[in-house]
């Protein structure tokens, strides 16, 4: 029987998994550039939750409140579909980033996950053991000194876990971007699917890219957790010792 | 006449915690070379007062002068007391060091660096210099092995002793241990207090919150009673520890 269609099954295999690998680059330049907008407005967000002034106080909660409080989908949605109604946008002379789904895409992304980074290093700063902080307190380090040499590197530490898990769901979040137009990994997929009437081949080979995307940053994260801190999985022991 | 200047002088100091008065007025002078130490029930406010003396707590009333220079508190106008020059803050506090219960040596680094940070980044020390003094510092304190050790590796006398070479890093004219060993085994506690003896040997100026009577009675120049806020007495050893005590002083001892 089937030498022909077995034939048929490995080429349309093929074609479809060069087709998926060839949108990695939009999936993960998605990933990438929210990834770093989030972490910085989320650094930024953090600083203004611990600011002096309390209106900036209330406009970093209130920020952490909506964008954390709705859902990614609809905040995508807004961005490129609701924006693009206001006529301010669309005689503005940003509309040409508006009308790009992949930059509406990035800016929802960058927004919602920002929420999530600040908490995520809210709680960070808030588990630096007092003790270490009075340590430096006392030995007349001053604001500055202690937060590059104390505060930051100890928030880093603690945040990278839960940090790193944001990540791999930022990861997964890119997809919705295929919901309005953009053709990464998912969207490259749908787009086979409509022509092929296959489904779950296809879909198993996307799932397949993002796992060795996923599985590749969950190792970078590993390597960094331990370049912070040798003990961490070393266990204690005279490893560290030169 | 600069060895009249004490190294430490508190007067009056005062401190509430949300409307309960914890410190009732504390005189207190410290002469170059003292050993105090302070001995009181537990929540009498020993740790309280000794940090009010670095400002790591805000004094409510009170002056404080370090080797004769003021800290730098002025009264704003609801009459608090806050800091006036942060700048004059950090030199205080570089001139003086403080050993905690728990140690708090900073975990993300390693020993050496734990060492190092404030002569380098406090004092403005050469790297070079101050690694080297660091090692022998360490040497002294019988860690001499461990400069590359991450906290996390250490037993708490390990510890204990690599924060008080940390505090000697800086040289500082004041030493504050807030009850160095209770946080500690018991086969544990000697390895520091022998350290602690020798530092009281060279001359140290030490203020140290105990409950190791042997330490008090035969290391200290001065014992300090403090009940509910106040020194309630305070003399030399062979006087507090001899047939004249205050009777409070003796109540506490036989509790
Ligand atoms: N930061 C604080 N906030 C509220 N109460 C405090 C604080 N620090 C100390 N206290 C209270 O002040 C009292 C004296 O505490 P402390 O100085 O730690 O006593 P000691 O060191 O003599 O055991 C205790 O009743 C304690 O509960
Ligand atoms: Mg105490």
């Amino acid at each position: 029987m089937g030498g022909a269609a077995m034939n048929a099954d490995v080429t349309f295999l093929a074609d479809t998994a060069l087709a998926i690998v060839r949108a990695v680059p939009v999936t993960l330049g998605l990933f990438v550039a929210s990834a770093i907008g989030a972490s910085l407005l989320g650094g930024g967000l953090v600083a203004a939750l611990t600011a002096g002034l309390a209106p900036v106080r209330g406009i970093a909660r209130g920020w952490i409140f909506l964008f954390r409080g709705t859902p990614l989908l609809l905040q995508i949605f807004m961005v490129y579909y609701g924006l693009a109604a206001l006529g301010p946008v669309r005689q503005g002379p940003f509309w040409p980033a508006f009308r790009d789904p992949l930059f509406c895409a990035g800016l929802a992304m960058t927004c919602c996950c920002s929420a999530y980074i600040a908490e995520v290093l809210r709680g960070a700063l808030a588990a630096i053991p007092a003790g270490q902080i009075e340590a430096a307190l006392a030995c007349g380090m001053g604001r500055v000194t202690r937060l590059r040499l104390i505060v930051l590197p100890q928030m880093l530490r603690l945040a990278l876990p839960a940090y790193g898990n944001e990540l791999v769901m930022m990861v997964k979040s890119t997809s919705l971007a295929s919901t309005i137009t953009v053709l990464d990994v998912t969207g490259v997929a749908q787009q086979v699917i409509a022509h092929s009437y296959r489904t779950l081949d296809v879909f198993c080979l996307a799932a397949g890219v993002y796992l060795g995307l996923t599985g590749a940053l969950t190792a970078l994260l590993r390597w960094a957790e331990r370049r912070l801190d040798p003990t961490v999985s070393d266990g204690a022991g005279e490893g560290a010792s030169r | 006449m600069t060895d009249a200047i004490p190294v430490l002088r508190a007067t009056g100091i005062e401190k509430s915690f949300g409307g309960r008065k914890v410190l009732k007025g504390i005189d207190l002078d410290a002469a170059k070379g003292e050993v105090i130490s302070i001995l009181g029930g537990s929540g009498s406010g020993k740790s309280t007062f000794l940090r009010c003396l670095n400002l790591l707590e805000m004094p409510d009333v009170g002056e404080i002068s370090i080797a004769g220079t003021p800290a730098p508190l002025v009264r704003d106008r609801h009459g608090a007391l806050r800091v006036s020059d942060a700048r004059a803050l950090g030199s205080m506090r570089a001139r003086t060091a403080m050993v905690f219960q728990g140690f708090n040596l900073w975990s993300h680094m390693r020993v050496i660096d734990n060492v190092i940070a404030a002569p380098v980044h406090v004092h403005g020390m050469a790297r070079e210099e101050a690694v080297e003094r660091a090692h022998a510092l360490l040497e002294r304190v019988g860690m001499g092995g461990f400069a590359q050790h991450w906290p996390r590796q250490l037993s708490g006398g390990q510890q204990q002793r690599v924060a008080i070479a940390r505090a000697l890093a800086t040289d500082p004219e004041l030493m504050l241990f807030d009850e160095p060993t209770s946080a500690l085994d018991p086969e544990r506690v000697r390895e520091v207090l022998d350290l602690m003896r020798s530092l009281a040997a060279e001359g140290r100026t030490m203020l140290v919150v105990t409950h190791e009577m042997a330490f008090a009675r035969d290391v200290s120049t001065r014992v300090v009673h403090v009940r509910e806020g106040r020194i309630e007495s305070m003399g030399p050893p062979a006087q507090m520890f001899g047939p004249d005590a205050s009777p409070a002083f003796r109540a506490f001892l036989s509790a």
